[in-house]
């Protein structure tokens, strides 16, 4: 069906503007209203989800007007989902799935943006999203960790690609591995033989990609034979979680981000984060543990005919309620010496880092820019540190902070959750 | 269609090749239109110039703001005011902030309501641009239309830079009618898309004594917002009526003794849509208010100065309530329904539940006048939907209007609309059909006249031929006719 499906959604756009903005009730002043990077550093309508609601229901029924510029308004979307956010307080219509069936259908129509190819030829050929550098499980080194393929674990700790081989994040995968084997969870990695999860092809519009990823993916953690996989990459606990079930590939896997776990490890008593962290922090909701990370809705069912858009059977839509946005503040404010300022976007309406659905490749620049409003907010709230839950928004904030000289620090939450435990 | 390119260099040259497009492929998204290309000027300069440009080229323009709505025709330039989107001033001792275009109200509400302050909010929604002209839910204590302009600057169809009131002598804008040039019976409209030709590049907006906190205290995730606590000195009610006279007639008496923050002659169909966050949710929680109430009501809101001011109004209201024979509709005195009707409410942040969320469309007739006057055809206009209802064309809403007193009650707004499928084209005619002729049936019976494009001569005729000056108006202030907006002074 792809972007057929979505036909009544697209023209149920009034073109209200809502989706450029933080939902109207949030609004707290003139400043961090916005919530689209797309629209407020285009300006176009096109790039906003209305815009490109509109410019999706005009291709079905006209066919696509494909021109340099409508890729360029295709590809410069984080596809964040925050539009989607502010759009459903009011609105019943599904505002990322056309969005996202979009570029399907770009690339589909080979219609694709020239960075992002090179990016799936390596996918193809070396099963990563980024870079190659070394072997994929080189990170895990000296530390003498189960290999889940070969040994009989609990859980799997499935790391991701840029995790794995960016050799400026790796630590993120050595301190996560630290916690875990702290806590006494008999837990694994799959070194070498992870794949990648194939998420962010999804998002770029590879989908046949993404399904071979996934597929991958699925078999490696069947072979392990472990019901629970926990990882700290947002993008892949989304992937696994959310887009597998999207198209029927989870099963009853049980997926955690390490935001969810650590919770859930202090309440079992098996850590106890009692030294000290001094540092005021402020708290960035990445959107792959936020709002996209809310579980999918399997539905089925049609439209019933007459004056409402309403379907037999109703349909849920999924508004952006149903993602991780307590549980990193709990592990936050379990720390002791940490204060936690919030910024005016949070949670469901965060503004995103600036690095998803391909754009950090793209378009840098633009990723970039979005990363520094974000730095100009966390700023504001007097913090000496950002904090996040997600290797790609630590890694765009670290750059944009020393692209503007800032004086914020730049953290995952489990850098400063492994200092305070014993 | 397409500019040329010496013409397309030109209006580059003012705003510089990031900021105008012409490419087919944005065009679906700008109201399904064939502009000549979409331009977005940053200020006032850059508005004055493309206007320039417009009338060298005689290349018809239309400035927009948030652009929500209108009807546009192929081949005009359309200058997307988005990039102008600074608060410029909030002046709390002479009570009025300044703003430009694309600054929406939600943006300076929120600016003033830390300050102590509020604004008149419309019907549209916070959403809108701060400048819109127009009517809502505050209207009872903040009145609306064009008393809320001050000073005003315009960019006039030729180009020419002109400031309205004190701003045109004194460069204050605490004035819109002087000291200096008044113009108020030509800037009877606000912004894009409004019926003023030219631009407002810049407003100045009455503001009001605002008694609540500094932010309303929204707890919960989207789409279940709600407030932790109802603020000290507020209480939001609905009451209905055994009838419309009784209604109107606790309305009325309300006005008088300046007791509602807000008084929105909401029908229950409106307060369903607000308190639900599904249009399944929505057609239940309709069907289940109902059957609550007892006739026609309205929401009101009350707010205190004070703890006294407070028990006073709240006593009063009551008193005035029960004299008429209504009564607080039970179901929503639950304090979270409550919180979120007050919010939603003065935060002007659910219209868009109330007209597109069901089908996808309304169409609405909205009639400023006399409120008793308005509400008798109201009621006949209502009655005209219930064929369209059974037949399944428009959404249920019991075939009710709306409406609420401006100023406390002295003028009133009055509005009625049907909520349908853009996508069933026999629903559109039905209701297209329905609208034209309610639209005639309240010129033919005497009650008001409404702008209808096409027929001004037949309105004109019977309001001073005002059609005729404003013609004549409309030549001197566009001689080149590249500000195709037609006026309305009715």
């Amino acid at each position: 069906m792809g972007l057929e499906q979505y036909k009544g959604d697209m023209n149920m756009c009034c073109r209200c503007s809502a989706c450029k903005f933080i939902p109207m009730q949030k609004i707290s002043g003139n400043d961090y209203s916005y919530v689209c990077p797309s629209i407020s550093r285009y300006n176009f309508h096109s790039y906003s989800a209305g815009g490109r609601m509109n410019i999706g229901a005009a291709a079905l029924a006209n066919g696509p007007t494909y021109t340099d510029r409508l890729l360029d308004i295709v590809y410069n979307c984080q596809m964040c989902g925050a539009c989607g956010v502010s759009c459903n307080y009011a609105m019943d219509m599904e505002v990322m799935a056309p969005i996202t069936e979009f570029r399907v259908k770009c690339v589909a129509d080979g219609k694709t943006h020239p960075v992002l190819d090179k990016v799936i030829e390596r996918l193809r050929q070396q099963d990563s999203m980024v870079p190659v550098t070394g072997r994929r499980g080189d990170w895990a080194a000296g530390l003498q960790l189960k290999d889940a393929t070969k040994e009989e674990v609990d859980v799997l700790y499935y790391v991701g690609c840029l995790t794995s081989y960016d050799k400026r994040l790796q630590k993120l995968a050595r301190i996560t591995a630290n916690i875990l084997k702290k806590s006494g969870i008999n837990f694994g990695i799959a070194g070498d033989a992870e794949p990648s999860s194939g998420g962010t092809a999804y998002e770029m519009g590879y989908e046949q990609d993404f399904l071979n990823q996934a597929s991958k993916t699925m078999s490696l953690i069947r072979k392990t034979g472990v019901n629970t996989v926990v990882t700290s990459s947002a993008e892949d606990y989304q992937a696994i979680k959310v887009l597998y079930d999207k198209f029927k590939l989870k099963g009853d896997l049980k997926v955690l981000h390490i935001a969810e776990f650590i919770p859930q490890l202090v309440k079992e008593g098996r850590l106890k984060p009692r030294k000290a962290v001094n540092l005021a922090v402020t708290y960035h909701d990445p959107c792959h543990l936020g709002r996209l990370a809310e579980p999918w809705v399997h539905w089925e069912g049609q439209k019933v005919p007459g004056d409402r858009f309403v379907f037999d059977p109703p349909k849920t839509y999924r508004r952006g309620s149903g993602g991780v946005y307590e549980e990193p503040r709990q592990i936050l404010q379990s720390i002791p010496g940490v204060t936690l300022t919030e910024m005016p976007r949070i949670k469901e309406y965060a503004w995103c880092c600036g690095a998803g659905g391909g754009v950090s490749d793209s378009n840098p620049e633009f990723a970039q820019w979005t990363a520094q409003e974000r730095i100009a907010e966390a700023e504001s709230t007097g913090a000496e540190a950002l904090v996040s839950a997600c290797p790609k928004c630590e890694m765009t904030f670290r750059e944009a902070a020393a692209a503007t000289g800032s004086r914020l620090k730049v953290y995952d939450i489990v850098e400063l959750f492994e200092q305070a435990i014993e | 269609m397409a500019l040329s390119k010496e013409v397309y260099q030109a209006f580059e040259d003012v705003v510089g090749p990031e900021f105008i497009c012409d490419d087919p492929a944005i065009m679906p998204s700008y109201h399904k239109t064939e502009f000549a290309a979409v331009i977005l000027p940053e200020n006032t300069a850059q508005v004055q110039s493309i206007i320039r440009l417009c009338n060298r080229f005689k290349l018809e323009f239309r400035p927009v703001c948030t652009g929500w709505t209108g009807t546009f025709k192929p081949g005009v330039l359309y200058i997307d005011l988005r990039r102008m989107n600074k608060i410029i001033e909030i002046n709390e001792k002479n009570m009025y902030a300044v703003v430009e275009p694309y600054v929406i109200t939600a943006q300076l509400q929120a600016e003033l309501m830390k300050r102590g302050f509020h604004l008149n909010v419309k019907g549209a929604g916070v959403n809108c641009s701060a400048m819109l002209r127009g009517h809502g839910h505050l209207d009872q204590s903040t009145s609306g239309d064009d008393r809320n302009h001050l000073a005003i600057e315009w960019v006039t169809p030729a180009g020419e830079l002109v400031h309205s009131g004190s701003l045109g002598s004194a460069g204050e804008w605490f004035c819109g009618d002087g000291p200096g040039p008044s113009l108020r019976s030509i800037l009877t409209s606000a912004v894009p898309p409004g019926v003023t030709p030219g631009v407002f590049t810049k407003a100045a907006l009455k503001i009001y004594h605002w008694p609540g906190p500094t932010k309303f205290p929204v707890i919960g995730t989207s789409p279940n917002y709600e407030l932790s606590e109802i603020p000290p000195n507020f209480m939001a009610r609905y009451f209905s009526f055994p009838s419309v006279e009784q209604a109107w007639a606790a309305e009325n008496k309300i006005g008088e003794a300046e007791l509602a923050m807000e008084l929105m002659g909401f029908n229950v169909a409106m307060v369903a849509a607000n308190i639900s966050t599904s249009n399944e949710e929505e057609e239940a929680t309709f069907k289940r208010l109902s059957k609550e109430v007892l006739g026609p009501g309205f929401f009101v809101i009350i707010a205190g100065n004070s703890a006294a001011d407070f028990a006073y109004k709240k006593r009063a209201l009551f008193h005035i309530v029960e004299a008429a024979g209504g009564q607080s509709l039970k179901s929503l005195e639950n304090p979270r329904t409550e919180g979120i009707l007050l919010c939603q409410c003065i935060r002007v942040s659910a219209s868009i539940r109330e007209t597109f969320r069901p089908g996808g469309m309304f169409k609405s007739i909205p009639v400023m006048g006399q409120r008793d006057l308005t509400i008798k055809w109201a009621i006949g206009a209502g009655k005209a939907k219930s064929p369209l209802i059974e037949a399944g064309h428009i959404v249920d809403d019991g075939g009710a209007s709306f409406g609420w007193g401006v100023e406390q009650g002295h003028v009133g707004k009055t509005e009625i609309f049907c909520k349908f499928d853009p996508m069933n084209p026999v629903a559109k005619e039905a209701v297209q059909k329905w609208y034209d002729e309610q639209s005639a049936r309240a010129y033919k019976e005497n009650y008001f006249a409404l702008l209808m494009p096409g027929h001004p001569e037949d309105i004109g005729k019977s309001l001073s031929n005002y059609h005729v000056w404003w013609n004549a108006i409309q030549k001197e202030l566009d001689p080149n006719r590249v500000s195709p907006e037609a006026g309305a002074l009715v």
